[in-house]
């Protein structure tokens, strides 16, 4: 009773309801702007805390990470360009259904469905605070390497109908992992004596390369021709109760994949999003729809990554071990105001935990406020004269980009990466397996090496590890069904062309 | 399209090569551990290599099955090559459009750089030169401005201009 009452005194106090205002206001703009990651928008506004309660504080810095969470989907689906990485899975049915003129239907789906996985979430991270951080102890360099492994195991599913390009771009991406500082020696790999490849590739510029600049270029090879792109106004359209009962199959699959990957370090949003699209697409009724324009596809990975938000608090409350560049953020929020995270901040600051579950709630509020009033405008935006809109979208992704190492050298990565991106889509190469090879190889490669060092180079370790059995066992089924299926599509093409 | 990705195959082939190869050339360090730091590039060369000859073999493969009646005639096929390259060699004109941005964006700083970047975007996709055009440069480069520089605080490169004042 105390939780609650605590949670009731933080929603009402004024500073507490304007910070989560606030935050989840920058949040969303923040988010929405390619190259401005969660973590990067709250570390701009972590100067402005100083000043606030301590709970304020954390609630504006959590709102932010909701706010922003959400906002990567705007331009997902309105200009194929994922704000934040989490949102990149959002893209493949987000912008086809824009395409086809959905794209506020999109949006409003979006919304809801992050809303609805968010506040489930919430209720997760009241209820399963304790549990949950003990599933977290569990996960050693074996589990980590398996967890990766099934990440990566999802390429299978996401080739677009041939399953050699696939795997294909999924070498090739984790080829580009590889690039900078091996993870255990020191040593320094392909950086052909430049300092700049020294800290590796980061994944973001990759994604803003293969997915804005290559898809502007492909815009321009078009020209004026624009026949099979709408050219009606898209209006926001909120889904009712009959749609959101309809989709509640991969509303539960992305907000349960959410749950379950935000407390495991570094699996993060952009992982529960690719893992939930896939299943989503695996349990639908429909999974040929999937990739030109399916309502699942865009509610699995949004409500994924916006449960992620509540369940990875977890271990950064109750172990002060932050799972992602955000969490770290908002660790660094806490010991700025003197708080230390860890197993005693429920028994000697609860005032503080259930404050910010409170926020949380109002946080997830206000997402749907704001998401509904900058829906409008976002929608506008984007039906503007394609020349202005082209230039402006090209001038954000190289504003973007510059604002993340201050680098020159990070500009020729995203143009190199866009050209990449326009030849991947010409040869009918899937650019999804790319990314997430990006994002799992450094994963892959330092938890595999870590495993081997402990055990003096057994490989048994993989399989006597339960978790990581498990782990390895979901893999290999998503592969085994994929490559049946990639098996059954041959033989039907081979027999349609017979007849 | 079958030749284009024979083709294909056999640079993915060449890079896989290549990357075993540099993989190779990797120093070793006693920190590496059971595998080294040229283990798993190594090993994603092989893979490489290997899939990029099945990607050669499946497509010859595809194309021992489909009859050649199939194909467009000559001429047809022709002028689709022509208009797609034309197509082509405009989207390659965005990326010399980035390049020239990266190049003055040290000397004319973000505002400059990025208003001039922004008129010429706009003019090679399809709007005329004119004063809406020209206001929309300058505008937009001003409006980036205010936004990346004075309300985000990313220290965006100034150019020449702060040494003219001082």
């Amino acid at each position: 009773m105390d939780g609650i009452s605590y949670a009731l005194t933080a929603v009402t106090t004024p500073s507490v309801l304007l910070a989560a205002a606030g935050g989840v206001l920058w949040g969303i703009l923040g988010g929405a702007l390619p190259g401005l990651s969660p973590s990067i928008a709250m570390a701009l506004l972590l100067p402005f805390t100083f000043d606030m309660t301590p709970l304020a504080a954390i609630v504006m810095l959590t709102g932010i990470y909701i706010g922003a969470e959400y906002g990567g989907s705007i331009p997902a689906i309105l200009i194929r360009t994922p704000g934040t990485n989490a949102a990149a899975a959002t893209v493949i049915d987000g912008y086809a259904m824009h395409q086809q003129g959905r794209g506020g239907e999109a949006l409003g789906l979006s919304l809801v469905a992050g809303t609805i996985a968010g506040l489930v979430g919430l209720i997760c991270l009241v209820l399963l605070t304790a549990p949950l951080s003990a599933l977290a102890l569990y996960f050693t360099p074996p589990a980590y390497f398996a967890l990766a492994i099934m990440g990566l195991s999802v390429i299978a599913a996401l080739s677009e109908g041939s399953l050699v390009k696939g795997l294909i771009m999924g070498i090739i991406g984790l080829m580009i992992s590889t690039i900078g500082t091996d993870p255990l020696s020191g040593v320094t790999r392909f950086t052909f004596g430049g300092a700049e490849l020294l800290g590796g590739i980061e994944y973001i510029f990759v994604m803003l390369g293969v997915f804005a600049v290559a898809e502007l270029m492909s815009k321009m090879a078009e020209g004026d021709d624009e026949e099979g792109i709408t050219k009606s106004v898209a209006r926001v359209k909120l889904p009712g109760v009959k749609k959101l009962w309809a989709l509640r199959g991969a509303l539960g699959i992305g907000t349960g994949v959410g749950i379950i990957e935000g407390p495991i370090p570094g699996a993060g949003g952009t992982v529960a999003a690719f893992l939930s699209y896939n299943e989503a697409k695996r349990w639908s009724k429909t999974p040929e729809q999937f990739g030109h324009g399916a309502e699942e596809g865009v509610v699995a990975p949004e409500a994924a990554n916006n449960a992620v938000t509540s369940s990875a608090l977890i271990p950064t409350l109750t172990f002060g071990i932050p799972g992602s560049n955000s969490m770290a953020v908002l660790l660094g929020g806490l010991l700025i105001h003197g708080i230390q995270p860890g197993p005693m901040l429920l028994s000697t600051r609860p005032d503080l935990v259930y404050g910010l579950f409170g926020g949380l709630f109002l946080s997830n509020m206000f997402m749907l406020i704001f998401g509904l009033l900058l829906l409008g405008p976002a929608v506008w935006l984007v039906n503007r004269p394609k020349p202005y809109l082209t230039a402006s979208i090209f001038m954000i992704v190289l504003s973007g980009v510059y604002s993340i190492n201050q680098s020159l050298f990070d500009f020729w990565v995203v143009l190199l990466s866009g050209v990449l991106g326009y030849g991947m889509k010409l040869l009918k190469f899937p650019v999804l397996p790319l990314i997430l090879g990006v994002v799992l190889g450094y994963m892959i490669e330092a938890n595999y090496r870590r495993s081997l060092l402990l055990t003096n180079g057994e490989h048994r370790v993989f399989f006597e590890n339960p978790l990581s059995l498990g782990l390895l066992l979901c893999a290999g089924l998503i592969i085994g069904l994929a490559v049946v299926s990639e098996i059954r599509r041959l033989r039907h093409g081979r027999r349609a062309t017979q007849e | 399209m079958r030749n284009v990705t024979l083709v294909v195959s056999a640079a993915l082939f060449a890079l896989a090569v290549g990357y075993w190869i540099s993989a190779d050339s990797i120093s070793e360090s006693r920190l590496a551990g059971a595998v080294g730091a040229d283990g798993f590039p190594k090993v994603l060369g092989v893979a490489l290599g290997v899939l990029s000859l099945i990607l050669a073999g499946q497509t010859l493969f595809e194309s021992y099955i489909v009859p050649a009646r199939d194909k467009a005639p000559v001429q047809e096929e022709a002028q689709d090559a022509s208009s797609a390259w034309r197509g082509h060699l405009r989207a390659f004109g965005l990326i010399a459009i980035g390049i020239a941005y990266v190049l003055l964006l040290p000397y004319l700083g973000y505002m400059v750089a990025g208003g001039l970047m922004l008129g010429a975007v706009a003019t090679y996709a399809g709007l005329r030169p004119s004063l809406a055009t020209l206001l929309f440069a300058v505008c937009g480069g001003l409006c980036f401005y205010l936004i990346f520089v004075k309300l985000l605080q990313i220290p965006l490169p100034a150019g020449f201009w702060p040494g003219l004042v001082n």
